[in-house]
């Protein structure tokens, strides 16, 4: 693997603590890595296997569910 | 219900290696109260496929599709306009499944995903036992309830055999001996008794032993 590999990092973020704290971070003008893709959930538990399936399918290379 | 296993992953990709289109069928029988074969299942065992395939760099195209059942022609009918576009028919219904979709279009073929069991209930969520082999001649009334013919490794009429042990079945420490429960139930009720009658040598020929089976019901025959 080359050093230029950028993993695309897809972001599950529950709307009440993980998405408010990106929230809080943008307002606080700190800045994440543009690979991480946010997506926000009702709640963490929204999250199902075929949200993660279709990520990967369509192209991510690693995800994580915050919340 | 019948009670099914996904197959692993790495058996089917290797049964469909050579294809690249193919029909994913689910049943909304059985299967799908077993969490194996509804739409779910079908959705994940699609995308499952299809990153196993882009991974391999041979990308494979999925129709998904889910019957109300897989065992009744007027079900299997309903893919009769599209079954002919794929290289093969994957089902996700119990052993019955492909097997009538193959009779219903000889000229498809047609790929089990499932493994299918035996007839079976949740004991609790996620898990599965055993409790009808289908032998054709039901005897649980002799019992109490609790069936020697599914649930005993020997079928035995009279028991227990000299391989239980500590409520167990020498067969494995996992099997529960069905003798010893109905044992304890006859002595709890106070019809221990019911165990001394002689029951004659069961009739096999109503189970497997007499071949495959038919069941037919003259008033529902047009």
């Amino acid at each position: 693997m080359s050093d230029a590999y950028e993993p695309q990092v897809l972001a599950f973020c529950c709307k009440y603590c993980a998405y408010a704290a990106g929230d809080l971070a943008g307002s606080m003008r700190l800045s994440y890595p543009a690979n991480v893709k946010v997506v926000q959930v009702p709640c963490s538990g929204r999250v199902d296997i075929l949200h993660m399936l279709k990520a990967i399918e369509d192209g991510a290379d690693a995800l994580y569910v915050a919340g | 219900m019948i009670i099914a296993d996904r197959k692993p992953l790495e058996e089917i990709l290797e049964m469909i290696a050579d294809v690249d289109n193919i029909m994913l069928v689910g049943c909304k029988g059985c299967v799908t109260v077993c969490n194996v074969g509804g739409l779910k299942e079908v959705q994940i065992l699609s995308s499952s496929l299809k990153i196993a395939r882009k991974k391999a760099d041979r990308p494979l195209q999925i129709e998904e599709v889910l019957l109300e059942r897989q065992c009744d022609p007027e079900y299997i009918e309903q893919i009769r306009d599209t079954y002919d576009r794929y290289d093969a028919v994957l089902s996700m219904a119990c052993g019955v499944g492909p097997q009538f979709l193959s009779e219903a279009y000889p000229g498809q073929r047609f790929f089990p995903t499932v493994n299918t069991k035996f007839m079976g209930g949740a004991v609790t969520h996620g898990i599965w036992e055993e409790r009808c082999a289908g032998c054709g001649t039901c005897v649980i009334h002799h019992y109490d309830g609790l069936c020697p013919i599914a649930r005993c490794s020997k079928s035995l009429l009279h028991g227990p055999c000299g391989g239980s042990a500590d409520g167990k079945c020498e067969v494995s420490q996992e099997i529960v001996c069905i003798w010893d429960k109905i044992v304890l139930k006859k002595m709890e009720q106070g019809r221990l008794e019911d165990l001394r009658t002689f029951k004659p040598a069961k009739d096999w020929r109503s189970a497997r032993d007499g071949g495959p089976r038919t069941s037919i019901r003259e008033e529902l025959v047009q």
